[in-house]
């Protein structure tokens, strides 16, 4: 079952990261709590996926870093979108909004 | 932070990196404390779920791009660490590559400057011309084509079109001016009005013309182009603005063009009115069709449907006008302007790119070679790093940017050799089919395409070697010693698969360049049926006025001038002619009393006086020759050729037969309706051009008409060139308003005209071949040395089991043999196919000439040998003790 679940992610790895970046500036350990959470713990991210991710996004101008006190008062690294990024997103979420539909449509087509 | 300033704030951000992931773990065991774990046991499952802490950085890192070019800055000062390690192998793999790309660079900037960029004019890509083929003819050697257009005609087409933009009339005349000292000619042209802005360069001084310049009564005016107001004015701007007397009326300049502008192929230019009466209007034929058309298509329009437009308008005027002027069936067929002017010489363009392409893949496989070579060395080496953790993907890119530094160097260096190439190709490029107004040289493109060669080279040359140096296991290297006998096979194949392609593409090469020498041989060595040495010609424009307008004035005026030509020292014969051989007089059709036929018969015709046989050197077969009395009292006589006779009168007796000339009919100052006699028979000379068969031909006396120019042939016993001043002297002691448009020696004319453009590809193919042939030599021997290098246990064995050094000379020179044939074979089978696209080169010898097939097989066998000889010689001197002993 594990297997599968990473299957899944490594295509939307990017869409996911960018749509939780997208409430507010988060770092990247928060970024793998929330996912847990909001998928009720479907989907558990690998920081061996996760920080590569991070770093590809950032680079390609998706994202964009800060280094900011956390409440406790530790150093920490606070992604959030930049303007490309929040293009790419709804981009994504319309192309994925797209595909699921046409995914189910497939999958409900009786014999 | 841009990744540049990370790449030079390396540790801050290693640091940071370093402290997120921390970051990262600690809450996490915070959070495993906090459900209640212990925190040893919480510290050891957060690190377990986190995996090789080091993977994800190093993960991390190449996500991003700094850390690749890092990468490559690191295998790049390895490379080039190796290659000054090895420096005889850099020297000889970047001089190659050098070789290959500067040439390449050098022919494609020629290409790209003639074919794609000639012109500095306003959308010269839609600007075409057109012209009206005549069916029923065949076509070849514009035979049926007429490409100029009455003043009727051309303003039907400008009124009527539905397809251009803008359409320019012109025509070119001589013009002359005196200067004080003598007539001189220049070559002018009447232009219509819009005729630069048309082209839409703009004048360096003055104006150009606008319509008013063509008003009824307005002034006279003409510009002039810049390098007749260097030669001919010094550049002095001071001459805009005055009155020059052209062509016997007064005339102001009112602009000069700049340099770069070779509008209409003239040297001056009269603003030409079509409106009745106008000047340069009045033409002294009946079918004045002297106007040529340059029109710029509308956007979008194609030639096809400017073709069919233009038909249309011409079979209009055809019914409405028949007679001479339209043939019973014809088409109007439209060009581009590039195609107009540069035409055929794209093909020779083409096929020397082809030349330098196989030239390049030459340098690239002898490259390849080279490398494959070290590759085998270094089995070890890169046995040694895949054994510590390099990947294959990382291996093949460390060797490919070894090939890549490689490739820069000689991107350099070709760039340099490409630039003093360069200078050669445009001492020795024909300037008749190249755009006067091309500049040819490096630039942004050329250089741009230079570098994206050197890329390719990488990719051609390194790949295989890179891919083969990482194939198999790995690790085998380390336990051979590396220069076994086992890893010299491995290789082995790939190498003489090399060496064999590149002898194929070698013989290509030098198959093409022999081809083109043998038909240049040819060319320079035809029987032009006349004796070409010491002959002058000089081609002379009487004044224009009308003062030598009936045949019995221009006779006087060329007897005179004749009779002068032949009093001046050194001179041993001379005669008037209407053209210059190897190029013959004007064609005409032909009636022939008493003879049915139903194609047409045709004839050139000569106008010439009495000495005109002796002077080519023409021999008399039947008959006699024209007669001093002829020429005087302007009989209707006629000398003609033996293809004359023979296609005409095959079983009869030529002599006694009349001839009727019809092109005579239809100018004014000839006889009309006049039969000539036929009274001689002559030897053929070549009449139209180096490459055709003698055309037939007849030769009449010049004084039947006063019609056309003359020319002077002198035969001289001295060098002709140093006749010129005397005889442009005596005529101007004749009339001093006559002017010479042309002298030189028939040998300057045949090497300018029917030479250049063979001499060019000859040349260029040539040295393209030359060049590759040296890349071959170096790379069979290179391959044949290192061989033996790799065989010296085998040897050592071989001759310690008793073989002779006989036996192991045989045996090197056959394995170098054994690949050269190959290489042969491969090589002849691929020219038989390739050749023919030299065919349209080529002429009087074959695409699959024998001859030259054999001895460029027979060239590369001995060269092969050579290239195989020293090593094997190498091999042969092996002590058996020695070479045991090594291992």
């Amino acid at each position: 079952m594990e297997q599968e679940k990473t299957e899944v992610l490594k295509g939307t790895l990017d869409m996911l990261i960018l749509k939780v970046v997208a409430f507010g500036p988060i770092h990247g350990y928060a970024i793998s709590q929330r996912m847990q959470q909001i998928s009720r713990d479907f989907f558990q991210v690998p920081e061996g996926s996760l920080y590569p991710a991070l770093y590809r996004l950032e680079d390609r101008g998706l994202l964009q870093a800060k280094w900011e006190e956390t409440e406790t008062g530790r150093e920490a690294k606070f992604y959030s979108l930049t303007r490309a990024g929040r293009k790419r997103l709804s981009a994504e979420m319309v192309n994925w909004e797209r595909m699921s539909e046409a995914v189910a449509l497939i999958l409900r087509t009786v014999e | 932070m841009s990744w540049l300033r990370r790449l030079f704030h390396k540790r801050l951000t290693e640091k940071r990196l370093d402290t997120e992931l921390r970051f990262h773990l600690e809450q996490r065991v915070r959070d495993f404390v906090a459900s209640g774990m212990d925190p040893e046991e919480a510290r050891r499952r957060a690190y377990l779920a986190f995996g090789g802490l080091e993977q994800v950085k190093q993960d991390c890192r190449e996500a991003r791009i700094e850390n690749h070019i890092q990468d490559f800055l690191r295998d790049l000062q390895y490379a080039l660490r190796s290659l000054a390690k090895d420096r005889r192998f850099a020297l000889i793999a970047i001089f190659a590559l050098a070789l290959g790309i500067g040439a390449t660079t050098a022919m494609f900037s020629v290409i790209y400057n003639v074919v794609f960029d000639p012109f500095p004019y306003r959308d010269f890509q839609r600007s075409i011309v057109f012209e009206m083929r005549d069916l029923a003819s065949t076509g070849d050697k514009g035979e049926g084509l007429r490409d100029h257009y009455t003043i009727p005609e051309f303003l039907a087409i400008r009124e009527q079109n539905h397809v251009f933009e803008d359409i320019v009339g012109n025509y070119q005349l001589d013009v002359l001016y005196a200067d004080g000292k003598g007539t001189r000619r220049f070559l002018g042209g009447y232009t219509t009005s819009n005729g630069f802005d048309f082209l839409g360069v703009p004048p360096i001084l003055g104006r150009v013309f606008s319509p008013q310049d063509v008003k009824q009564g307005a002034p006279l005016v003409f510009m002039m182009n810049y390098r007749l107001w260097q030669t001919e004015f010094n550049g002095d701007p001071k001459i805009l603005g005055k009155t020059f007397f052209l062509n016997g009326k007064p005339r102001t300049l009112v602009g000069i063009m700049p340099q770069r502008f070779n509008g209409y192929g003239s040297s001056l230019w009269f603003p030409l009115g079509l409106h009745p009466g106008a000047d340069g209007t009045s033409f002294p034929v009946r079918d004045p069709n002297v106007i040529w058309a340059l029109a710029r298509l509308k956007r979008g329009v194609s030639l096809q449907a400017a073709a069919n437009d233009l038909d249309a308008i011409m079979h209009r005027l055809a019914q409405a006008n028949p007679g001479g002027l339209y043939p019973q069936r014809f088409g109007v067929v439209t060009r581009t302007l590039l195609d107009f002017v540069v035409g055929d010489f794209k093909s020779t363009l083409y096929a020397l790119l082809a030349a330098v392409f196989l030239l390049l893949l030459i340098a690239c496989s002898n490259v390849g070679n080279l490398l494959l070579a070290r590759a085998t060395v270094r089995e070890r080496e890169i046995a040694v790093r895949a054994s510590l953790g390099a990947s294959r993907g990382r291996l093949i890119r460390q060797l490919l940017v070894e090939s890549f530094a490689l490739a820069a160097a000689a991107c350099v260096a070709g760039c340099l050799f490409a630039y003093f190439g360069l200078k050669g190709l445009v001492a020795i490029i024909p300037r008749g089919p190249i755009p006067e107004e091309t500049v040819i040289g490096l630039n942004p493109v050329v250089l741009l395409f230079a570098l994206a060669i050197a890329v390719l080279t990488t990719l051609i040359c390194g790949l295989a070697p890179a891919l083969h140096a990482v194939r198999g296991n790995l690790q085998l290297g380390m336990t051979n010693s590396g220069k076994g006998a086992g890893g010299g096979f491995r290789h082995g194949k790939l190498r003489a698969s090399l060496v064999i392609a590149e002898v194929a593409l070698s013989i290509v090469l030098l198959t093409g360049a022999g081809l083109l020498m043998r038909s240049f041989f040819t060319l320079t060595h035809v029987d032009l049926g006349f004796n070409p040495e010491r002959l002058l010609y000089t081609r002379i424009v009487p004044a224009v006025d009308d003062r030598y307008d009936t045949a019995v004035k221009k006779k006087l005026f060329f007897e005179q001038i004749l009779q002068r030509v032949k009093a001046v020292p050194g001179v041993i014969n001379a005669t008037v002619s209407l053209s210059m051989p190897p190029l013959g007089g004007a064609g005409s059709y032909i009636t022939v009393p008493g003879k049915t036929h139903t194609e047409r018969w045709e004839s050139m015709v000569d106008l010439c006086s009495e000495g005109y046989f002796q002077t080519l050197g023409l021999q008399l077969l039947r008959g006699r020759l024209l007669s001093e009395t002829d020429v005087d009292s302007a009989r209707h006589v006629a000398v003609v050729n033996q293809v004359f006779a023979r296609a005409y009168f095959a079983s009869e007796e030529p002599l006694g037969q009349k001839i009727k000339f019809d092109v005579f009919d239809e100018l004014p100052e000839t006889p009309h309706n006049a039969y000539f006699e036929v009274v001689g028979v002559v030897t053929d000379f070549r009449n139209r051009g180096l490459v055709e068969p003698p055309a037939r031909e007849a030769f009449l006396p010049h004084s039947i008409t006063g019609f056309g120019h003359r020319v002077i042939l002198a035969k001289a016993a001295v060098d002709a060139n140093a006749l010129r001043a005397s005889v442009q002297r005596e005529i101007w002691a004749v009339d001093s308003n006559a002017a010479v448009a042309d002298s030189r020696s028939v040998k300057d004319l045949l090497a300018e005209e029917a030479y250049t453009q063979p001499q060019f590809g000859l040349i260029t193919i040539g040295a393209f071949a030359g060049i590759g042939l040296a890349l071959v030599l170096i790379g069979i021997f290179s391959v044949m040395a290192y061989t033996v290098a790799l065989q010296t246990h085998e040897i050592g064995v071989r001759m310690a089991l008793g073989a002779q050094r006989g036996n192991v000379l045989k045996m090197v020179l056959g394995k170098g043999l054994r690949l050269i044939s190959a290489g042969i074979l491969i090589g002849v089978l691929a020219s038989l196919g390739l050749t023919r696209f030299l065919e349209g080169q080529l002429s009087g010898v074959s695409a699959t000439d024998p001859l030259t097939f054999f001895a460029v097989v027979t060239l590369f066998l001995a060269v092969g040998l050579l290239a195989s000889l020293l090593p094997a010689r190498r091999a042969a001197g092996i002590d058996p003790l020695l070479a045991l002993r090594y291992e």
